[in-house]
């Protein structure tokens, strides 16, 4: 089995660009296609009627779709470990999460008239392909000026230019994916996701249920012992940051200065 | 590297059929019109020609630079691409200004040293268009025919290639003989997309395109230049009346003769 995440904000030609790529490969390789999303989508049954492949759809409500993702990663690779290709459609919401794994293939469609390369955050560091899209809209300075950018903030990605209305590019994108190795052993996220609150929020790459739920009592422990000021000078943003980074064994926790008054 | 020649490999139409032709030499100093109804494969032939296709595209053409396969570095890296594409789009998207978008070009295309051509680029952008552009003018500001301008002045100074793709020239609203004359320098390759007869007779020759395909070649003959000729005499004289009308003439006499060629 093969892995491959595809990312991209909303309006970026993900779906566009994934369809030209499941038509290659649909006659030599069996897949399953998954599609993540906050509220709704019909993606999964639009290519399911057009490509006759399995799909399916999974719907993050109230959940950050990133974190809902790596939760679910683990169950569907479990269920569908016999397919060829398992395809990932993912929109990165907050920009401060990277949907990729450490293994398979991690793909950003990013829509060339959107912003700055430089606004992107984890979604395109971390991307191994960097499909740039709708450059037909753009003159050719432009777009060199754009590549340039990119490989600034991402200087490994391998860029391929597509175009989700005329599926050029996607022969590209085809190939990387025949060649790639299959995806086996653990998988961890690409980039630990931002500080909020639940045991992915103290910082980790675990795709592990009852690790990640270990790692939560630990930071749940420190929390209570914590000011939660955010004071700062531990040298860290905030007391979550501070945490995670005690947890990670990078401080010892008597790096804050309250637990030392709280002691003497 | 000098180029030479361009080799195009025949590759499939629309229905999948293969073109009908064994291969097609282009060689430094031609220009070839690319000619057909809209949708018919005009701009994927250039795209084709713009990406050094080798069987990677939708047709599955193939190009060939003197006669060898191209390396990934011509078609990936700005400072060594060969291809320099005026596209039909007649905006830019970037909010900078018009100094600042050709400094970043310049040193884009591995030509950071030659910041003295700014203003050349401009001045000569200015040639093309009636609305002079300002150095400090921000990009989405501009005309579309500002733009278009100013993308011709920046693929003749700053890209540089050896190889042009020209897209529809003529809807841009600029002084479009000034501007292919700017482009299509001596030694260069130049293809032209058009539905100008007159830019599509003063070629080379022309490839004619129906549902994707290269169906036909068409070698200009000295009739054809002749009938361009006239047919610019006729353009000439539109803009001759157009502008005594806007300077409050009278326009009350005929002229009938064209001076031959």
């Amino acid at each position: 089995m093969r892995l491959i995440v595809f990312g991209g904000t909303p309006g970026s030609g993900k779906t566009s660009v994934i369809k030209y790529v499941i038509e290659e490969l649909k006659r030599d390789f069996s897949m399953h296609y998954v599609k993540f999303d906050v509220l709704s989508t019909d993606d999964d049954a639009l290519i399911k009627e057009r490509f006759h492949i399995s799909t399916e759809k999974k719907l993050a409500g109230d959940l950050c779709p990133d974190h809902y993702g790596a939760l679910e990663f683990p169950k569907l690779i479990e269920k569908h470990k016999n397919k060829d290709l398992f395809i990932v459609e993912t929109a990165g919401l907050c920009l401060r999460c990277s949907p990729y794994v450490n293994k398979g293939l991690g793909i950003m469609v990013i829509n060339i008239t959107a912003g700055k390369p430089s606004s992107y955050g984890p979604l395109l560091t971390e991307a191994d392909i960097v499909a740039i899209n709708k450059g037909d809209l753009i003159s050719q300075a432009e777009r060199e000026i754009y590549r340039i950018k990119l490989l600034g903030v991402n200087p490994n990605a391998n860029l391929v230019e597509t175009n989700g209305l005329t599926g050029e590019g996607s022969l590209d994108l085809v190939e990387s994916i025949k060649n790639m190795p299959p995806t086996e052993g653990k998988l961890t996220l690409k980039k630990s996701m931002p500080s909020a609150i639940c045991g992915y929020c103290y910082g980790n790459r675990i795709i592990d249920p009852q690790a990640v739920y270990n790692r939560y009592e630990k930071g749940k422990k420190l929390k209570n012992l914590l000011p939660n000021k955010n004071c700062g000078a531990c040298g860290y943003k905030s007391c979550n940051e501070f945490i995670r980074a005690v947890l990670d064994g990078l401080v010892e926790k008597e790096k804050c200065i309250y637990l030392n008054i709280k002691r003497q | 590297m000098v180029t030479k020649k361009i080799t195009i490999f025949p590759g499939k139409d629309k229905k999948g059929d293969k073109e009908n032709f064994d291969r097609l030499e282009i060689l430094a100093g031609q220009k070839i019109g690319i000619v057909g109804p809209t949708g018919s494969g005009k701009s994927q032939l250039l795209y084709d020609i713009e990406r050094l296709a080798q069987g990677n595209t939708r047709t599955k053409r193939q190009i060939l630079i003197n006669d060898k396969k191209p390396s990934a570095e011509f078609r990936h890296n700005p400072t060594k691409k060969i291809i320099g594409y005026l596209t039909q789009h007649m905006n830019f998207l970037t909010d900078t200004t018009v100094k600042d978008f050709l400094e970043v070009h310049l040193d884009a295309r591995g030509k950071g040293h030659k910041k003295h051509l700014i203003k050349e680029i401009i001045e000569s952008a200015n040639k093309i268009t009636g609305e002079p552009i300002v150095s400090e003018a921000n990009l989405l500001v501009l005309s579309g025919g500002q733009s278009r301008a100013l993308m011709v002045a920046d693929l003749a100074y700053v890209s540089e290639s050896p190889i042009i793709l020209i897209d529809e020239i003529e809807n841009a609203g600029i002084r479009k003989e000034k501007a292919l004359e700017l482009l299509s320098k001596k030694g260069k390759i130049v293809f032209l997309v058009t539905h100008d007869p007159r830019l599509a007779l003063n070629t080379d020759k022309r490839l004619v395109m129906r549902s994707g395909a290269i169906t036909q070649i068409i070698y200009t003959s000295i009739k054809e230049r002749g009938i361009a000729h006239y047919l610019s005499w006729i353009e000439e004289y539109i803009l001759e009346v157009r502008e005594d009308i806007r300077l409050g003439k009278r326009v009350e006499e005929l002229k009938l003769i064209c001076t031959p060629m």
